[in-house]
Order: structure tokens, then C-alpha cells, then sequence
């Protein structure tokens, strides 16, 4: 291998079975690996890039499982191959990239409302980039869309409605 | 009594070692250990897999602690909130302190050990028992 051909990383891998019935821990658990960005490989296996959060995150995800009666397992795994891992990486990107882009276009709308409305949202739009940004391991070009969809609606909320002076001045004939 | 916990300590463990020698211990020590195996017979473990005072049921082991050894004080339940939304990012409690709380912890990770780092956490959580303590006394943000 030559030093311009880089070896794939560790991956930290979750596999996991649950009871079909009651369904409440499934929908708890799918809910939960969402939120910390997964990939999906098959069914009842998914991947993290490997630090000592995700490893955390995943190993008590494993003991819930266990206490709802399935059987889980957290696995270090490096891919064999560069492109293999590039496909994951591909694919976590492709799903952050499209809730950032959802992001902008809430960013969108709320500047549309008037200003209680626009606060509440800014607040809440504000929390869903840090959500999507912890779970953001490959960070796609639709990142830098979404950030300046939030900086857009934090000016609007920061100054007044209706022309500033300096706008004003620039604008007349 | 001698304590054991996961090595690289976060705001759960921080945050259960603080509670354990304030509120349960006083004389507690802490081990930091990289496998459970590691764990000595005569140590109590948390905030690690397969442990009593790990998390349960939703629960971090923050507020396991408190469940298992029946604490009602209310601002050590507010407490906890933080604790959990800082440590499960779940958002089940309205907890803004969080976020921040989290990153001081995580910076404190990154720059000392684990002893060190429950040395300056203990003092930050000292201070928002007392902010916390007030609030619920006033009923309103204290000053």
C-alpha cells in the first residue's frame, strides 16, 4: 500500500435482535440509533465510525436490548477495503446532507413569520443543528447551506423588522 | 469504601462521583479502570456495562444512583435531568445547561486525568446544587 492510498479506519459495529412483540422497545431502539446516525449494513446490523463516544453510546444500547429480552453485540471492524468504507461514508453523508438541507428550508420558512414565531423557531432550529451536527461524521457540502440559512434567520431576528438606515441610504437612486 | 468506574470520564461518571462523595461517601475512592473485568472484588462499580448502578430503563446512572439508594431531594433530581440530557442527548427534559456543561466536561477529559478532572468538576457541581437549591427556594432565577 503507498502512503497516498490510505487504510481504512475503525468502525465499531452494533448487531442486534429483539422480539417482535411488544414493539415498544424496537421503535425506543431504531429511534435512539437514529439519533446517533448509523449506517444500516443488513438487518439487525449497524455501524459507527469507532471513538470512545459512539463505543459508549452503543454498548448501552446493548444492555437496553438485553434488558428487553434480545441479544446484542458491539464489534470493532476495520473494512478491507478503502472503497468499502468510502461506500459508508458516502451513505452517512447523503443522510445528514439531507437533514441539513431540510434544515435550510425550515431556516426559509420561519423568516417568513412574524417575530414571536421566528424566536421560538430560531431556538428550535438552533437544537436540531447541534443534533445533526453530533451525529455529522463525514460532513457533506449541504452543511454550509444549512449554517448560513441559521446565520440568515439569527440577522433577521437581531434587528429589527423594515429597512436599517444603512440599507436605505444604499438603495436610493 | 473504594469505587470503580470506566477510565476517561465523562459528565455521567463525573457527575455519580460527585454525588458519591457528597452524598453517600464521603470517604470515597475511586479506581478508573479500562474493563470491567479490571473491577476489584471490593469495589462498587459504576457507570459501566452490566453494573446494578449503571443505566436502566431510559435511566443514566446518575440518576440509577439516586433511584437505587431512594433520594428524593429535588435539586438533586434537577440535577440529574441535566446530567441525563447532557449524557443521552435525548432532549427528554428541558435542560439548557446541558449542552454546555457537556463541553466543559469534555474539554476537562482532554487537557488532565480522570483525577483531575474530578477535581474541578466536584467545585461546578457544588456551585449549580447551590444555583439549583435557590431557584427552588425563590421559585424564580436567583441572582
Amino acid at each position: 500500500m503507498t502512503s497516498q492510498t490510505p487504510s481504512p479506519g475503525e468502525w465499531v459495529l452494533f448487531s442486534y435482535r429483539l422480539p417482535r412483540e411488544p414493539s415498544g422497545p424496537r421503535t425506543t431502539l431504531w429511534r435512539r440509533l437514529k439519533r446517533l446516525g448509523v449506517v444500516q449494513l443488513s438487518d439487525g446490523l449497524v455501524a459507527l465510525p469507532a471513538d470512545a463516544r459512539t463505543r459508549e453510546q452503543l454498548e448501552w444500547l446493548a444492555d437496553d436490548v438485553a434488558e428487553a429480552a434480545g441479544t446484542a453485540g458491539v464489534w470493532i471492524a476495520r473494512p478491507t477495503t478503502v472503497a468499502q468504507e468510502r461506500d459508508l461514508a458516502t451513505a452517512m453523508a447523503a443522510a445528514r446532507a439531507q437533514e441539513y438541507l431540510t434544515l435550510a428550508e425550515q431556516c426559509g420558512h420561519a423568516t417568513r413569520e412574524d417575530a414571536a414565531d421566528r424566536g421560538r423557531a430560531l431556538r428550535r432550529l438552533r437544537t436540531e443543528w447541534r443534533a445533526i451536527n453530533r451525529r455529522d461524521f463525514f460532513p457533506p457540502p449541504a452543511r454550509d447551506i444549512a449554517a448560513a440559512a441559521l446565520r440568515d434567520l439569527a440577522a433577521e431576528e437581531a434587528v429589527p423588522a423594515g429597512p436599517t438606515p444603512g440599507e436605505v441610504v444604499e438603495s436610493a437612486p | 469504601m473504594r469505587w470503580a468506574t470506566r477510565a476517561g470520564v465523562h459528565i455521567d461518571r463525573a457527575a455519580c462521583a460527585w454525588l458519591i462523595r457528597r452524598f453517600l461517601d464521603p470517604e470515597a475512592q475511586f479506581l478508573f479502570v479500562t474493563d470491567p473485568a479490571e473491577v476489584p472484588a471490593d469495589a462498587t462499580p459504576f457507570d459501566m456495562r452490566g453494573v446494578d448502578l449503571g443505566h436502566h430503563g431510559g435511566d443514566c446512572s446518575f440518576e440509577t444512583i439516586l433511584r437505587r439508594h431512594d433520594i428524593t431531594d429535588p435539586v438533586l433530581w434537577r440535577i440529574g435531568e441535566i446530567v441525563h440530557v447532557a449524557d443521552l442527548e435525548d432532549d427528554r427534559f428541558d435542560a439548557p445547561e446541558a449542552p454546555g456543561l457537556d463541553v466543559v466536561l469534555r474539554g476537562l477529559s482532554m487537557t488532565g486525568s480522570d483525577e483531575q478532572t474530578l477535581a474541578v468538576s466536584g467545585p461546578i457541581f457544588d456551585g449549580l446544587y447551590e444555583y439549583h437549591r435557590r431557584r427552588l427556594l425563590l421559585g424564580r432565577e436567583p441572582a
